[in-house]
């Protein structure tokens, strides 16, 4: 079934390979380039997932994990981390702010679909 | 694998230009990180860019980046965590590999891949900066077999921390309810889904340049309807066509706007470089940039960008003293340099100004006889800004020594060239030992630009508005008296300045050009239309039939058949449909010979000199009162001159006049010569002046008037008849005398010929 995903990471060609990979496996893709775009964007709509980059400008990834939360629409859709820290703090660090997994960059597509599919069964 | 060859270059190309915005803004964090102006979140921008870099690149599989900015990410990663403190050996190593990177990036766009360059040592350096600190080095990303995974499936050694506001569900299946709600907002939203900040979407040059062809198009379709419409009756058609007319200039305006970028572009790693070369040379160097926000076609903004880039260097090079030098000349140690940008008149003005040593005239002259590229009798002809201009020509360079930095005499020419292709122009002020200026102007855009049209032997040309100083219409009587001959070319005394004169149609020979004819024109003609031009600083007439209108007309390249034609610019199409070649302005004057490089002109000057009496040669016919016919070489006329009698002065015994900010004796030749001078009170007002330049001195010959220029076979009828002159000649059946101008001028000045080189170099 066709998922619209939101992709959130401040450098472009990175969205811009998310989004084509996602569209290519028949998903939806909504860009933001920070957290607070993606707040900005979520504000009056939903999505059924979420793939955010952890470091970026303004609102970084666990801050807009945490925000997101906290909204009763998003409380149960999964959060994804793109992340290049696989350091187990990190990891903790994640789980705390609420997020659902993580995907270490740099990543292949076939990664990326496979956690897609783990988290959105059809 | 879904991604094809397409999409990867498509997501490289993204990269490329991602990645060196970014490392401008590395460059320019770093630079204020170093000078302490940084703010809390500069460490972390810096960081960031490498950051991207690194994850992008990853995905990509371009391994060797990836690796690359690892390393860096690491240092800077410490250096966010305030575990490594800004040092300069810090700032140097994280600019070299910035320039690493940018060297890896732009093998990747030009060659495809990352390039063979080993960074082994520069990573080493980067390492060692972070072990310095003693700090941890962050471990070297473990990466998870798989790449990813659920914290749910995680078996977490610490106690799992609860989400403040909500608790984790573990991986959903999508919530049914929740469908609904996205379809709606999701129905509209196009497949590439814009996000809510970006105002701004990167367009397709290509795509740029396309719309601003096809609004040429419409220009020209638009003038062909404005014009067919002048006539009509019709007001509904005459209103929609006023209507179009507006339109579509606003429309013109849009496209063009959408072309353009603000300098602060190009300027933005400027901070870098002058940073470097001042670092190079231990100097040190304050940049100032003023009007970042001035825009530019982007063609243009490509066009200026190494020229500019160039002349920065070389202010830091030539123009900026060492910190000693600027001490002893009573200066602050550090130098600046100041960009600026600002429009005006339709154009870009960008200027570089410097408050070094500036330009040694002298020097310039001295490197400009050296090198053979004027004769010295030139050298001393050149006003003080025709002398800074040599530094344009071609194999020039003052710089004591060669430096790394500039200096390999490839400079300013190319500077002059690139800048001039595209219509601007270049010159450079200065004023010793307090800096220098480069002022460059240029034109805003190159595609539609505004155009005066001419007829001449009925055809039409364009001629750029840029060009244009301004419009001389000579009738009857005017044109007879104003239009003279020198040199066989014709000039017309334009307030008091001589303006060499080119005929349009006979340059292209439109009609068949003898000399006979020019004269034969002139009379026949009722009025002369000129066309006063500026072509590498200096000011010519073209002389055209008929001055018809300005337009705004759109440049057409040529075909590469009459690419190579140098008279022409390019080729528009007119209102009625015909087409109209473009005139090239500086190109026409070098043809007509009017600006030509220097060098060349010092060929024909010298064979000129050379020549004996007995040989023909082109002489200035002048009375010198008392109706004594005289004649010198012309080739020893530097200039004819009216001066007012007022503007006389005298220093001591001697008679002189300011002449282009020089004080020059004046020597009356009817005092010299054997028959009865002049009385002061004979002196004609103004009065003619013969401008004689040698080895950089000049002295002015008062004649009495003026009579003619002639080419003649002189053959010398009697040996001198006197004191002052060579020997008699007849010349248009009359006798005349030569005159001896060395001999007067000795007898006036006597140490005008001593010790040209130590004038030289005083």
């Amino acid at each position: 079934m066709r998922k619209t995903i939101m992709t959130v990471d401040d450098a472009a060609t990175m969205r811009r390979m998310i989004s084509f990979t996602l569209k290519g496996a028949g998903h939806e893709v909504l860009e933001a380039g920070d957290g607070a775009e993606a707040l900005e964007l979520l504000r009056n709509r939903t999505v059924d997932m979420v793939i955010t980059d952890v470091n970026m400008p303004r609102m970084d990834g666990l801050t807009l994990t945490r925000e997101l939360r906290a909204l009763q629409q998003f409380r149960r859709i999964p959060i994804i981390l793109l992340t290049t820290e696989s350091a187990p703090e990190k990891k903790a660090e994640g789980r705390a702010n609420g997020a659902t997994g993580w995907i270490i960059k740099p990543f292949q597509q076939e990664q990326l679909l496979a956690v897609v599919a783990k988290v959105l069964p059809v | 694998m879904t991604t094809n060859d397409e999409l990867q270059q498509q997501l490289i190309k993204d990269l490329l230009i991602e990645s060196f915005e970014g490392l401008d803004r590395f460059d320019r964090e770093m630079l204020a990180l170093e000078k302490g102006a940084g703010t809390s979140d500069t460490p972390n921008i810096i960081f960031r860019v490498i950051h991207t870099i690194k994850g992008t690149a990853g995905c990509l599989g371009l391994s060797k980046i990836e690796s690359v900015a690892h390393v860096g990410e690491n240092l800077l990663s410490a250096l966010r965590e305030g575990k490594v403190s800004v040092t300069p050996p810090l700032i140097n190593a994280l600019l070299a590999y910035a320039d690493a990177l940018r060297e890896m990036l732009r093998s990747l766009e030009t060659e495809r891949h990352e390039g063979e360059a080993d960074y082994s040592e520069l990573l080493r350096r980067l390492q060692d900066l972070n072990c310095e600190t003693a700090a941890p080095v962050p471990p070297a990303a473990p990466a998870a077999p798989a790449g990813w995974g659920l914290f749910e499936e995680e078996p977490s050694a610490e106690s799992p921390v609860t989400p403040p506001p909500a608790t984790v569900a573990k991986a959903p299946p999508i919530m049914p309810e929740i469908e609904p709600a996205a379809r709606p907002g999701s129905g509209g939203t196009p497949a590439n889904a814009p996000s809510a900040a970006d105002s701004a979407i990167r367009v397709n040059v290509d795509q740029l340049d396309k719309l601003m062809n096809l609004v040429g198009e419409l220009v020209l379709a638009r003038n062909q309807i404005v014009q067919h419409c002048g006539p009509a009756q019709d007001h509904g058609l005459l209103a929609a066509s006023q209507r179009l007319n507006l339109i579509t200039t606003e429309l013109q305006e849009g496209v063009m706007k959408t072309r353009m970028q603000p300098i602060g572009n190009i300027w933005a790693k400027f901070p870098r470089v002058v940073r470097d070369v001042a670092g190079e040379l231990g100097k040190e160097v304050q940049l100032v940039m003023e009007g970042n926000q001035t825009e530019l076609d982007r063609t243009i903004i490509e066009a200026i960008k190494d020229p500019l880039t160039h002349i920065v260097r070389n202010a830091i090079d030539h123009g900026i003293e060492g910190p000693a030098e600027r001490r002893a000349a009573g200066k602050p140690d550090t130098g600046m340099l100041i960009l600026r940008a600002f429009h005006e008149g339709g154009q870009v003005n960008i200027e570089i100004m410097d408050d070094g040593r500036g330009v040694n005239i002298v020097r310039v002259k001295q490197k400009a006889i050296e090198r053979g590229l004027v004769s010295v009798e030139q050298a001393g002809r050149l006003s003080d800004r025709e002398a800074l201009n040599l530094i344009f020509l071609p194999g020039f360079s003052t710089a004591e020594k060669v430096t790394n930095v500039s200096g390999r005499g490839v400079g300013m020419d190319v500077v002059k060239t690139n800048i001039e292709k595209i219509g601007g122009a270049v010159d450079v002020v200065s004023d010793s030992g307090r800096g220098s200026t480069v002022k460059i102007k240029i034109p805003l855009t190159l595609a539609i630009i505004p155009a005066l049209i001419v007829t001449s032997g009925g055809e039409r040309f364009a001629i750029p508005q840029v060009s244009l100083l301004e419009l001389v219409r000579l009738e009857d009587d005017q044109k007879r008296k104003g239009i003279e001959l020198l040199c066989g070319t014709p000039v017309y005394r334009l307030r008091g300045r001589l303006l060499p004169l080119c005929y349009l149609n006979q340059q292209l020979k439109l009609v068949p050009a003898t000399a006979g004819q020019l004269a034969a024109d002139l009379a026949q003609a009722d009025a002369v239309n000129m066309v006063v031009l500026q072509a590498d600083g200096r000011q010519f007439g073209l002389v055209v039939d008929q001055i018809n209108d300005t337009e705004e007309i759109v440049v057409k390249p040529l075909g590469k058949q009459l690419k190579g034609i140098a008279c022409f610019a390019g080729a528009t199409i007119m209102g009625d449909g015909r087409v109209a070649l473009i005139l090239d302005v500086l190109g026409l004057a070098q043809h007509a010979n009017i600006v030509s490089e220097v060098r060349d002109r010092a060929q024909p000057d010298k064979a000129r000199t050379d020549q004996t009496v007995g040989d023909r040669q082109t002489l200035l016919l002048f009375d010198a009162g008392a109706s004594t016919r005289m004649a010198i070489p012309l080739s020893m006329v530097a200039r004819l001159e009216e001066f007012p009698r007022k503007s006389l002065e005298r220093s001591g015994e001697q008679e002189v006049i300011q002449y282009r900010g020089q004080i020059i004796p004046l020597i009356r030749v009817a005092d010299h010569i054997a028959r009865v001078g002049i009385l002061p009170e004979d002196l004609s007002d103004p009065m003619q002046v013969v401008i004689y330049a040698e080895n950089g001195r000049s002295v002015g010959l008062v004649v009495g008037r003026i009579d003619d220029i002639v080419e003649e076979v002189i053959t010398v009828k009697r040996e001198s008849s006197g004191r002052g002159t060579l020997g008699s000649v007849v010349i248009k059946e009359k006798v005349t005398d030569l005159l001896d101008v060395s001999a007067i001028i000795r007898a006036a000045d006597p140490a005008f010929y001593l010790d040209h080189p130590a004038t030289l170099a005083a």
